[in-house]
This record gives C-alpha cells, sequence and structure tokens, in this order.
C-alpha cells in the first residue's frame, strides 16, 4: 500500500497537460487510452478554475463521455449548457475527398482549425483555461484524408495552442506498432510529452490491463514530469469508470 | 393493516423486445447474436447501439454469412426488426436456420444436443473414474444455452431447420439493394438510405432494429478502397449511436479481412472502427491446424468488444468462456457441428495437442530404441491378470518401417487360456483411423 501512495504522488494523470504542453498519447487496439482521456477531462474540470474544454472527437461518443465522467462527479450535460465543454463531431463537420486522386489544393481540415481558433480566442477573452482534445487522428487518415492535410492541421493547432497558452491533448491510434507512419513521426517531434498505452506482451490479463510510459518530447529540455521509460513502464487496470495505477510487481495478483 | 407493502414493479419501464439489461453507471440494453456462447463472449449480449464486425478471412468457408444468419433469425424470432442490406436479401434470410418445432412446443426444454454430444457422453458415463473425482463438476469447454433460452432472448436454433415463409412476410424484414446504376459510390449512397430508414423506423422505441450487413465489399459493392471501407464504418459506427434502439452486425468479405487486402496493420484498423470486432479463422486452409486439433472448425480472435457507457468491456467481468476474471485469457476456437456453431476454449490434448489417445509407444521413442525389440522376460501370474492364472504370455513387438512411423503389434501368445488371449488381443488390436498427413497432403491414411 505504501508503495501505491508513492506513486500516486510521483505520477497523476491530472497534471500531465499543463498550459502550453502538447501531449501525445499513442495507444493499441488491445490497451485503448480512452481513460487517459476521460480522467484528463475529469480531472480538468475539477481541479481548474474557469476551465473550458473543446473536444474534437473523431470516434469517441457524448454519451459515453458524459455517462464517464459523470463518475468523477463531473456534469457534462451542465457543463455543455453552459458553454464550458464543447463537443465537436468532426465526422459531421468535415468530410473526406470522394475522388482522392485528384484533390484541390484547399485543405480540408481548414474549418476544423478556423472552428478552433474562434473558440480559443472566445474563450481567452474570458480569462478562461481551456483544453483542447483531439481523439483521435489516426482515423482522419484511414478514412481518407490526405496525409499531407493531416501533418499541415497537426502542426497549426499546435502551434495554435501552443502561441495561446492552451494545452493540448492529441491521441492516435498505432496501427503498426513495428514501423511508425508518417503522422507518428510528426507527432513525436510536435510534443513534449509523449504518452505511451501499452498492452501486455502476454497478451490481455484480468487483472493487468496494460502498462504506459512517458517520454519527454524533443523541444523539452527540463521536463516537469517524471519520464517513465518503456523497461520500468508503470502498470494499470481498468474498472468500470476509473484506473488504478501501480508498479510491476505490486499488483493485487502479485502481493 | 400491515405497513409493510410488498414492492411492486408497475412503474418500471419495461425492456425494449428481445433485450435484457446490463447494470452499470448508466442501464445498457443488450441483445442476443443468435449464438449463447458468442453472447457470453461479448459480454452478455451485443449492446443496443453497438456494431459486431465478423472477419472471416477463410475464403473456402462462410462462418461470417452463418453468424449473420443467427443473427437474422435471433431478430426475427423476438419480434425486432431486421434491415438486411444485400441484393439477395431475402434469399439470403430464407437460408436462415431457425427453432426446432418440438422446441416451440415446450418452452423451457433443454437445449437440442448433437449427436456428437450425446454419444460423447453417454461414452463419459462408461468410463470409470476415480471415486474422488467422481463429485467434481464435469470440465466444460462452453457455456450452455439453457440458461438463457428461458425467455425470447436467445432463442435455440437449429442449423438443419429452415425459417418459414410466414415470417418472411410478416413485415418485420427490410431490405436494402446494394447495386446501383448511378455514378455515386455504393458505400455513401447505401449510407444515407441507411440514415432514412433508421429515421422512419425510430418512431417504434420498444422496437430495436438489427441492421445486418452479409458481406461487406463483395462483388456488388462495386470497387471498393480500404479508405472507403473506413470511411464507412466509421461513419455507420457515429450514426447508429444516434439511435438508441439499433444494433449492427457485419461481415467483411473474406479477402478484405486480411492485411493483404489494406496493407499492414489493416485488423487493428478495423478493430478501431467497430464496437466488438472478432476474427473466426477457419482451419480449411491449413491441413495441419485441422489435424492438431480435429474437434473444432477455426480459431477465435477477439480484437475488440464493446463498451458503449464504461471504460472496462463488460466481457471483460461477465464472460465465463474468455475467463478473464480469474486468470489470463483463454484461448478461444469454434466448431460447427450438425445442429448448432459453438464458440469454445480451447485447450491441447493429452500429450500436447494430439486429437487422438495413442495406446501404441509414441514414434519417437520407438525411433530411438532398437528396430525390434523382444520381450522375453517371464510373467507371474498375477501380473497377467485375474484370469490369466495359469501360464505366462510372450510379447513381441516388431517394427516393419521406422520412418513411416508405422508400428505393427504381433503378439505371441503360449500357453495362456482362450479367454484372456481373446481380452488381450483386443486390447492390442490397433484401432482404425483416419488422418490427413499436412506433409502427404495427397494421401489419406487409414
Amino acid at each position: 500500500m505504501r508503495q501505491f501512495s508513492e506513486f500516486t504522488t510521483m505520477f497523476s494523470l491530472s497534471e500531465l497537460p499543463s498550459p502550453g504542453d502538447v501531449v501525445i498519447v499513442t495507444d493499441q487496439l488491445l490497451s485503448p487510452a480512452d481513460f487517459v482521456i476521460h480522467k484528463t477531462i475529469s480531472s480538468h474540470f475539477k481541479d481548474v478554475g474557469k476551465a473550458k474544454c473543446l473536444f474534437l472527437s473523431v470516434s469517441e461518443s457524448l454519451a459515453r463521455l458524459k455517462a464517464i465522467a459523470a463518475k468523477s462527479n463531473v456534469n457534462l450535460a451542465q457543463h455543455l449548457q453552459s458553454g464550458s465543454f464543447a463537443f465537436v463531431d468532426v465526422g459531421s463537420y468535415i468530410e473526406p475527398p470522394i475522388d482522392r486522386a485528384h484533390s484541390s489544393h484547399q485543405t480540408l481540415l481548414r474549418p476544423l482549425f478556423d472552428l478552433t481558433s474562434e473558440r480559443l480566442s472566445e474563450w481567452s477573452d474570458e480569462g478562461a483555461t481551456p483544453l483542447v482534445v483531439l481523439d483521435n487522428i489516426s482515423a482522419l487518415e484511414w478514412i481518407g484524408f490526405p496525409v499531407s492535410d493531416i501533418l499541415r492541421f497537426l502542426r497549426a493547432l499546435s502551434a495554435l495552442c501552443r502561441k495561446s497558452n492552451v494545452a493540448l491533448l492529441i491521441r492516435h491510434h498505432v496501427a503498426t506498432p513495428a514501423e511508425p507512419d508518417d503522422i507518428t513521426r510528426l507527432l513525436y517531434q510536435l510534443g513534449t510529452y509523449h504518452l505511451e498505452v501499452l498492452p501486455l506482451s502476454t497478451g490481455r490479463s484480468g487483472s493487468v490491463s496494460g502498462q504506459i510510459a512517458l517520454h519527454p518530447g524533443p523541444g523539452i529540455s527540463q521536463p516537469v514530469q517524471r519520464p517513465i521509460p518503456r523497461s520500468s513502464a508503470v502498470q494499470y487496470r481498468l474498472t468500470d469508470t476509473s484506473v488504478v495505477f501501480f508498479e510491476r510487481g505490486t499488483g493485487s495478483t502479485v502481493l | 393493516m400491515s405497513s409493510f407493502k410488498r414492492k411492486t414493479t408497475s412503474n418500471q419501464i419495461s425492456n425494449p423486445i428481445g433485450t435484457r439489461v446490463i447494470p452499470g453507471p448508466v442501464s445498457t440494453f443488450i441483445t442476443s447474436t443468435g449464438v449463447p456462447s458468442l453472447d457470453d463472449i461479448l459480454g452478455g449480449g451485443l449492446p443496443l447501439t453497438c456494431s459486431l464486425l465478423i472477419l472471416a478471412p477463410d475464403v473456402h468457408t462462410a462462418y461470417g454469412e452463418l453468424i449473420q444468419k443467427y443473427f437474422i433469425a435471433q431478430g426475427l424470432a423476438c419480434g425486432q426488426t431486421v434491415c438486411v442490406l444485400d441484393d439477395n436479401a431475402k434469399e439470403f434470410v430464407s437460408e436462415c436456420m431457425w427453432i426446432p418445432s418440438h422446441a416451440t412446443q415446450t418452452t423451457g426444454t433443454t437445449a437440442p444436443e448433437d449427436e456428437e454430444d450425446e454419444t460423447a457422453k453417454s461414452h463419459d458415463a462408461k468410463i470409470k473414474i476415480a471415486w474422488r473425482y467422481e463429485q467434481m463438476k464435469q470440465f466444460q469447454t462452453t457455456v450452455s444455452s439453457t440458461s438463457q433460452s428461458s425467455d425470447d432472448f436467445c432463442k435455440v436454433f437449429d442449423l438443419t431447420c429452415r425459417i418459414p415463409s410466414h415470417v418472411l412476410q410478416s413485415g418485420q424484414l427490410l431490405s436494402l439493394n446494394i447495386t446501383t446504376h448511378t455514378n455515386e459510390s455504393s458505400t455513401r449512397r447505401i449510407l444515407k438510405s441507411m440514415k432514412d430508414i433508421l429515421e422512419s423506423e425510430e418512431v417504434n422505441s420498444y422496437k430495436p432494429i438489427r441492421i445486418c450487413i452479409p458481406a461487406l465489399g463483395c462483388p456488388q459493392w462495386g470497387d471498393i478502397e480500404p479508405e472507403d471501407l473506413c470511411y464507412f464504418l466509421q461513419t455507420l459506427l457515429s450514426m447508429i449511436r444516434n439511435y438508441p434502439q439499433t444494433c449492427l452486425s457485419l461481415s467483411l468479405a473474406p479477402h478484405l479481412c486480411t492485411d493483404s487486402w489494406g496493407g499492414p496493420g489493416w485488423t487493428q484498423k478495423l478493430g478501431w472502427l467497430s464496437d466488438a470486432c472478432v476474427s473466426l479463422s477457419a482451419f480449411t486452409a491449413n491441413p495441419a491446424l485441422s489435424a492438431m486439433f480435429p474437434s473444432h472448425h477455426g480459431f477465435v480472435q477477439i480484437h475488440s468488444l464493446p463498451a458503449p457507457y464504461t471504460l472496462l468491456p463488460p466481457s471483460d467481468k461477465f464472460s465465463t468462456l474468455r475467463g478473464l476474471s480469474s486468470s489470463g485469457e483463454n484461448n478461444l476456437a469454434f466448431k460447427c457441428m450438425r445442429k448448432r456453431l459453438i464458440f469454445e476454449t480451447l485447450h491441447l490434448d493429452l500429450e500436447g495437442g494430439v486429437g487422438e489417445r495413442r495406446t501404441t509407444p509414441s514414434a519417437t521413442t520407438m525411433a530411438m530404441e532398437s528396430e525390434t525389440h523382444a520381450h522375453h522376460h517371464p510373467h507371474t501370474p498375477g501380473a497377467v491378470g485375474p484370469s490369466g492364472s495359469e501360464g505366462s504370455a510372450k510379447v513381441e513387438v516388431q517394427l516393419e518401417d521406422v520412418r513411416e512411423n508405422v508400428a505393427k503389434v504381433m503378439i505371441q501368445e503360449a500357453s495362456v487360456s482362450q479367454a484372456t488371449s481373446s481380452s488381450a488381443f483386443k486390447k492390442a488390436k490397433p484401432k482404425k483411423r483416419v488422418a490427413f498427413k499436412s506433409d502427404r497432403p495427397d494421401l489419406y491414411d487409414f
């Protein structure tokens, strides 16, 4: 138990995206990083004064966000009404090009960027502390948006958030862990931190859901958060609506 | 008058037809896929607003379509609306399995067991096991269908029965043609039509709608690219989330199920683009696997599982077959018998994966020994057996060809009583077997 309390003080998801940070969250199919997204939003609303959140959702549903946030005593429906939480269904906002071979010069993701910038300027006037969550960027590539457009959008979005001192969290599904694709490579360069959610190499387990590693990005000289290398990755276990972290070898089945 | 009052359930909202509630932060309605063991893997059933994607990469079999037929039959049997997206939807549905007539007459009876099961049971009954294990529960590799067949939730279907024509004309069945004569891509056109159907059907909130796509990407869909398919799945996923009474089950055409079509990481992408994604890899393409697992027809691989309102999929807690509540995940396989399809846990048989029980010494030990092994030591009367009280037996085992691993056991008997000799011969007689050899696929070994 001592180890667990020590660990919670040295690592907490709530501290992760501080203003101006770009946090890249990568996950794999056997270990979805949903818990990082949900936990970050809940703790942002709980811990930060004048908290605002813009959620750019490609695949996450609002109903699920609300249900899980409710268990953390965050009423997202109320925040939606008051305007402190904005949910953008990216799929209904932009569409991939029908004819991919002859794509026009117009960037398809521009409307999404304009929307974000507009919303952030509104909130900065109010003196709020916004958080922008993009869940997820990989599905945009899969459904047919050109990679060059996505790369431009990512660069622009991270620059915008850094300029306006806004925390940004970008989730990316890694389909080929052995060979990082172009988007993954760019994200490694952009991010202040890279939170890697990994499955267990031995497959699914009832007592350990997966493990996480935290790498500082190339642009950060003195990381505030203590890096967690893969070799000593922290394990976690999911419950219905929350997550429990523990160091290797301290799980309930081991002790 | 007593102050105690019985709790009444009159003001409780009744479930939509053919659904159950699973407890959670938000009550979720689940509905059955028609296969009880698949329901167990999904955590009790497929939640409404969720999609189930079945990948069956083997081109010689149609297990993906079989799952879809179960899904349709279950929907029709419990009174839900079923929408099939196929050019030959009526034909496809008419081939669906149905509830056997004797099961409909006597409700609550046990599930019809296959002959294989029955013979296995009678065989098991004859085996005398040690007294200390007699009281133990029999080892089970799958979940029973009887526990869930009490209501409309999961009917017991028989693959030998066909769906009656009056069910097809009952108005529960909707269909949507795929082939189009316009230039518009089939996926985008279907998405529009689907939205129209869902909007018109959503009025009745107590009658869930099942959407079924038996073979997405088959020739009637025209030229389809991986990006089109991803866009279709992604849009469909977010569409059905807006209609709380809808669930979706689809199978991909076999050639689209592998990474060779969609590029590296294709199955991972498919897993992300659906709520539940399960692969059924049949053994037909690999005779070595069917020889190793003779009682199964393919492996089951789980890519993703539905978790509509929780972080942890309900399956992790509730699934008996996956067994995550106690330890690591079980290996799963499926088999299709004469009357039903079953998903069950996969175990190695005796002697590490060999399907038959070998009474002869294994080939490796025999190769290590000399080619002919004569057994000459005298037997004491007690060692032969109770009936062989007089005389001794001389047993000689000869190997004709060690390289072919075929052993013939010759037993020479001397001065042993007739009864003993006949029983001994029965024991030593090699059991006839049929095996398919992987190294020589053109030969059957009898």
